[in-house]
């Protein structure tokens, strides 16, 4: 087993990884960026080396950097967590040849998934059901507008190396489809350097279930079954839940024996994650795409399988089995998770900044993977969620009654947060019914106003606290004296109070 | 002592007065009656760097913070922005804006990104919660939607510019 571990992130995730590795008796070597001297992650870890500037291109990307970092610290594997360079199949090519192990799937699995027209492709040929799609990448608009009339309107739009709800579009009619496609060719270009886009048919009432595989090196493959993770804004998951109220047993089955096969079919190594766009109406699934990396929503499955993912990620790096078999998995009660995020709850537009307070639910069976303190200032140079609050319950009304009852604990000031958002929503009967799809937030929730939003403070409570703070401030001013008139004035007003 | 405020783009009177165990906060919405608040200090006091104000026996942890005449208070998940303004900082604001206050806003940039796409041109009329531009930020494209209906008067940015937090990007007619 390794002895040091050098984890190549930040945020909640750094701290779930190092976490695993004092569970292990591992040492842990965090890296940091100027503008995260002083992120929870480097207080956690045993030692912390800078790698650069704010801007993660010049630091949580820097792969020199970082392997020069892991020879100065004598760390022989490193954990990539998500985001920054967990898919890069550079990063896990260089980390090879400096003879340091990455915590994942090979090179090669990391190319086949990571070109999403070759992985579709592949994945057709081992007989995984795929949506009806343009079958190349597609350069003019011309064609873009053949091939979304024969697959029928609307369509979906996606930069080919997109990713994290950055380069996707959806045309609902031929007029619009010209602009978003020329969009989606510039956000590919700008994010990933990669203009090739693809089409496929929208499902117009889809659900985002995924499965959870893992591979080890000896080739067995299992998976922990699915997690539904429709309830995203901006195309990006906000609520994760698993088991899926959608999913009918037998479903189930096959949706995990077709992810094993996917996985199988490319001799797969680690944790992965196989994201099928499922319609609630026929109950059909298809591949969307393969994630090669621990997601964010990693801690639904360990709740309900009772399985530490990160540990068991490391161990199959290090060359040992998996430690369970496909017979051992049991999905047991149910758990969610809500991704906390420091942006405006109606918006959605990030709100970085000073936090006042931060005050954590507990109790029983609730977990809270934060890295917020108070005082800590979220910078903007990185992704806004700063805590995730996981719930398991016996079943799922016992779930959503505990995670109401942990949120109404939550308690995080001087920024904005989607904390609001979440209460909304785990008292909307779509969501309660299960009923749900991936246009959820914007849908159902879109038309709710501020108001509405706000319904669990007295509206005039905010104005009275506001009035008693801005008395207290003017008192210690004394600015009421300022003004000789005012005190006519004050006299008068006095007056038409009493009245 | 009495203060002007706007809460949800409502105008309030507000006259807060103090006794040795209570506050007596008065409320009058534009159009409506006097509200009364007998507020004992005993249901409004400060625990570990918050306030606990029991408000008719619910109990409320708040935070407050104030920045100028801004006050935005935390309670719930939930959050509200108020500006109030007293003697002083009333007259400033009719001196800058000629009487009236409240109405009339800036767009101004939250935080440091790149403007991706002006959407509207001086003297455009602009329906509430229609976009005005996408700014990208935090690895995001962030549309930047109009508040209320409104008159573009001047853009002071265009499409490729980098911009500060707090830059001046839309100004309204008033």
């Amino acid at each position: 087993m390794f002895k040091k571990i050098l984890i190549a992130n930040r945020g909640e995730i750094a701290l779930r990884v190092i976490r695993a590795c004092r569970d292990m008796d591992i040492r842990s070597v965090a890296i940091y960026s100027e503008a995260d001297r002083n992120s929870m992650h480097v207080m956690l870890a045993d030692e912390a080396y800078p790698v650069g500037p704010a801007p993660s291109a010049e630091s949580y990307l820097n792969i020199n950097k970082i392997i020069e970092v892991c020879k100065t610290s004598g760390a022989e594997a490193v954990h990539p967590g998500y985001g920054f360079l967990s898919e890069s199949a550079e990063f896990a090519k260089a980390l090879k040849k400096a003879g340091i192990i990455f915590i994942g799937p090979t090179v090669e699995n990391i190319e086949a998934m990571g070109d999403k027209l070759a992985a579709r492709e592949l994945m057709k040929n081992a007989g995984v059901p795929t949506v009806p799609g343009s079958p190349g990448a597609i350069t003019s608009v011309e064609e873009a507008e053949k091939i979304s009339e024969e697959i029928g309107f609307p369509v979906i739009i996606k930069a080919s190396a997109g990713g994290g709800g950055k380069g996707i579009r959806v045309a609902k009619e031929k007029s619009e489809l010209a602009s978003l496609f020329r969009a989606c060719q510039s956000e590919g270009k700008n994010y990933f350097g990669d203009d090739r886009v693809f089409i496929e048919r929208f499902i117009q009432n889809p659900k985002h279930i995924e499965v959870q595989v893992f591979g080890d090196s000896q080739g067995h493959v299992c998976h922990l079954f699915e997690r539904e993770c429709s309830i995203q804004r901006r195309h990006q998951k906000l609520i994760e839940e698993s088991p899926s109220i959608s999913v009918p047993d037998d479903v189930r089955k096959k949706m995990g024996e077709v992810a094993v096969t996917a996985a199988q079919s490319i001799n797969y190594l680690g944790a992965g994650t196989i994201e099928f766009i499922f319609d609630n109406k026929t109950k059909e699934f298809f591949f969307m795409e393969m994630n090669t990396r621990l997601q964010v929503e990693h801690p639904v499955t360990e709740f309900v399988t009772g399985i530490d993912l990160v540990q068991e990620q490391i161990m199959v790096a290090s060359g040992s089995p998996l430690s369970f078999a496909q017979e051992d998995i049991q999905q047991s009660g149910h758990a969610i998770e809500l991704r906390i995020c420091a942006e405006d709850p109606m918006t959605f537009v990030p709100s970085p900044g000073k936090i006042r307070r931060c005050r954590l639910p507990q109790g029983p069976f609730v977990r809270v993977d934060n890295y917020a303190y108070p005082g800590y200032e979220v910078p903007i140079y990185y992704d806004p969620m700063i805590s995730k609050l996981i719930v398991w319950g016996k079943d799922r009304p016992e779930c959503i009654r505990r995670l109401q009852r942990a949120l109404a604990e939550f308690m995080l000031t001087g920024i904005k947060s989607n904390i609001v958002l979440h209460r909304n929503i785990l008292k909307h009967k779509k969501f309660l019914s299960g009923t749900y799809t991936t246009q959820f937030v914007d849908k159902q929730l879109g038309a709710a106003n501020k108001d509405d939003f706000f319904m669990f403070v007295d509206n005039d409570l905010f104005l009275i606290t506001a009035a008693i703070e801005a008395y207290k401030e003017s008192k210690s001013r004394d600015v009421s004296k300022l003004n000789l008139a005012s005190r006519w004035k004050d006299k008068s007003r006095m007056e038409s109070v009493r009245t | 002592m009495f203060f002007e405020a706007v809460s949800n783009k409502k105008k309030y009177e507000v006259h807060v007065s103090e006794t040795r165990d209570s506050f007596q906060v008065s409320l009058r919405a534009e159009g409506e009656d006097w509200k009364q608040y007998n507020v004992s200090k005993d249901d409004y006091q400060y625990m570990d760097q918050t306030v606990s104000f029991l408000f008719n026996n619910s109990s409320y942890l708040l935070d407050v913070n104030s920045m100028g005449t801004e006050y935005t208070v935390f309670t719930r998940g939930s959050h509200r922005t108020i500006k109030i303004y007293n003697e002083e900082t009333l007259l400033h604001e009719s001196l800058k804006r000629g009487g009236g206050f409240g109405t009339g806003e800036n767009l101004s940039s939250g935080m440091p990104g790149k403007i991706v796409n002006v959407l509207v041109k001086p003297g455009q009329e602009v329906k509430a919660g229609e976009p005005l531009l996408i700014m990208e930020a935090m690895k995001m494209e962030n549309e930047m939607r109009a508040d209320d209906d409104v008159k573009i008067k001047s853009v002071h940015v265009k499409q490729g510019d980098s911009v500060e937090a707090g830059a001046l990007l839309i100004t309204f007619q008033t």
